[in-house]
């Protein structure tokens, strides 16, 4: 099975050719903004923990990432000027994968106005770049496709997380990549997840982290929301019934390693095969944590919440009925009441991937794309809690 | 040993117990209401034993089950961190509320 691609200079191939604009201050969303409005393709991340450094690295560390994902073709990298973080310190890493990045300075180049000017000029120059690029064909073994849930009701756990996750063995069979994170939900999956561990060392890791998360997630006197009653009414008993039912969507396969992202570092994948990672069970910051770690797309198990963001296109699997409308991407409602298979619904959802990989856009591409959101962990609860990553 | 209900279940009624594959493991009878999306125990549960669901531990029981009774917060408890109680009996009083009004 293949799919058309482009090829980037660094070797890593594209199914889009995203612009994508960096905000490295707040102050310069609008700038973006205004430069974005004129192309279809262009894309806005803007870092909203402020221009200073310390405290954020992780946050600088996403930038960069997000801006070596091969859907990036181009990039434009602004800021304010008074911050502590310069464009540089986010193009120069972009730019060592050979892919073109132009940098604005608001106060150097003397106002908003020029700098929506100039920003205008490099996204033309951009666009022209995008223009000449032509697609050639790849294996569907070149794909890196992350795996995340939304809002897990009866039918996740019976329909669109088991296809899914019949869908990603063929996928690593087919020799391709797949990406699962969402640690705090993976509390009680402990002994699954030894045996699918490719060394003790990689479940040593994997613990640690789910660990990390879960004392992130359950600080003594905080009203932090793990499950709601509406799980239970539906019924699910216990989180790790919860759990148990959201790892279906992983596979069966071995899980090469986990990938981090922390203040000093952020992974990639380099073999294929399937990996955990840190991505966050928050849904928007998930998504730009899934671009940070390289990946082209996103399937996303659900009832019907229409979740997509503009750098890593989401498919969208769904298995109820009473809930499913023209956000979803594949249906999945079939399992219900035995009129489907699970392993007939993961052919459908390889077939989604495929169309996606090739270009054609998902229900929602392009009419209604959530926003960029950057999620980093805090280092003051991380000093508190005291924890750590684990070395490389 | 517990299966989930693809449809609401009266006490009394028959269910079917499909596989996967859709192909049919055998049948049980419910002693209980059993909504959509719960599960039923099939086989007897003793106290105090792990409670199996896709072939892997999701709780313990925390009374004897037999089979064909509602497994559930009221009969089960998590390993890690379980609801409190307050929060069972909200959970149960929802799910009577569900049967009474013909859910």
């Amino acid at each position: 099975m293949n799919f058309k691609g482009y090829l980037r200079p660094d070797g890593t191939i594209g199914i889009r050719n995203k612009l994508l604009i960096i905000g490295v201050d707040e102050c310069c969303e609008g700038i973006a903004r205004s430069i974005a409005k004129n192309f279809d393709d262009a894309v806005v991340l803007t870092n909203w923990y402020t221009c200073m450094l310390g405290g954020n690295e992780e946050t600088l560390n996403q930038l960069i990432a997000v801006g070596k994902n091969p859907n990036v073709a181009g990039v434009l990298v602004i800021a304010m000027g008074c911050g502590s973080i310069g464009p540089s310190d986010v193009a120069r890493e972009i730019g060592e994968t050979g892919k073109p990045v132009y940098t604005i300075t608001c106060q150097k180049v003397g106002g908003t106005r020029k700098s929506v000017q100039l920003g205008t000029e490099y996204l033309n120059k951009l666009k022209e770049y995008v223009g000449g690029l032509e697609s050639q064909e790849f294996p569907i073994s070149r794909l890196i496709v992350g795996v995340k849930c939304g809002g897990s009701d009866t039918s996740s756990g019976i329909a669109s997380n088991p296809s899914v996750g019949a869908a990603v063995d063929k996928l690593i069979d087919m020799g391709a990549t797949c990406i699962g994170g969402e640690l705090f939900e993976l509390l009680g999956c402990q002994k699954v997840l030894e045996a699918r561990a490719s060394s003790p060392a990689v479940f040593e890791r994997i613990n640690q982290l789910i660990e990390n998360e879960r004392q992130r997630w359950s600080v003594e006197g905080t009203d932090v929301e793990t499950m709601s009653i509406g799980n239970c009414v539906g019924g699910i008993t216990t989180i790790e019934e919860k759990s148990l039912g959201a790892l279906h969507k992983t596979g069966t396969k071995p899980i090469i390693d986990i990938l981090q992202i922390n203040k000093d570092f952020i992974d990639t994948p380099k073999d294929p095969g399937f990996y955990l990672s840190e991505v966050t069970m928050l849904c928007g910051g998930a998504g730009v944590n899934f671009a940070s770690h390289g990946a082209h797309m996103i399937l996303w198990t659900s009832g019907a919440a229409g979740f997509n963001n503009p750098i890593v296109p989401v498919i969208r699997v769904s298995g109820n009925k009473d809930l499913f409308n023209d956000d979803m991407d594949v249906d999945v409602t079939g399992i219900m009441d035995g009129s489907e298979t699970i392993d007939s619904a993961s052919d459908k959802i390889i077939d989604k991937v495929i169309d996606v990989a090739n270009g054609i856009p998902t229900q929602i591409e392009g009419i209604g794309e959530s926003t960029l959101t950057l999620y980093q962990k805090d280092q003051r609860l991380e000093k508190l809690l005291n924890l750590s990553c684990c070395s490389k | 040993m517990v299966a989930t209900a693809l449809e609401n279940t009266k006490a009394g009624e028959t269910a079917e117990i499909y596989l996967p594959d859709n192909t049919i493991l055998g049948n049980v009878l419910a002693l209980e209401y059993i909504p959509f999306g719960n599960k039923i125990a099939i086989y007897d549960i003793p106290k105090g034993t792990k409670v199996l669901k896709y072939g892997a531990e999701i709780g313990v029981s925390t009374e004897d089950i037999p089979k064909g009774s509602l497994v559930h917060v009221h009969n089960v408890k998590s390993q890690t961190v379980d609801i409190p109680p307050a929060i069972k009996e909200e959970i149960m009083r929802q799910i009577r509320e569900k049967q009474e009004r013909g859910a």
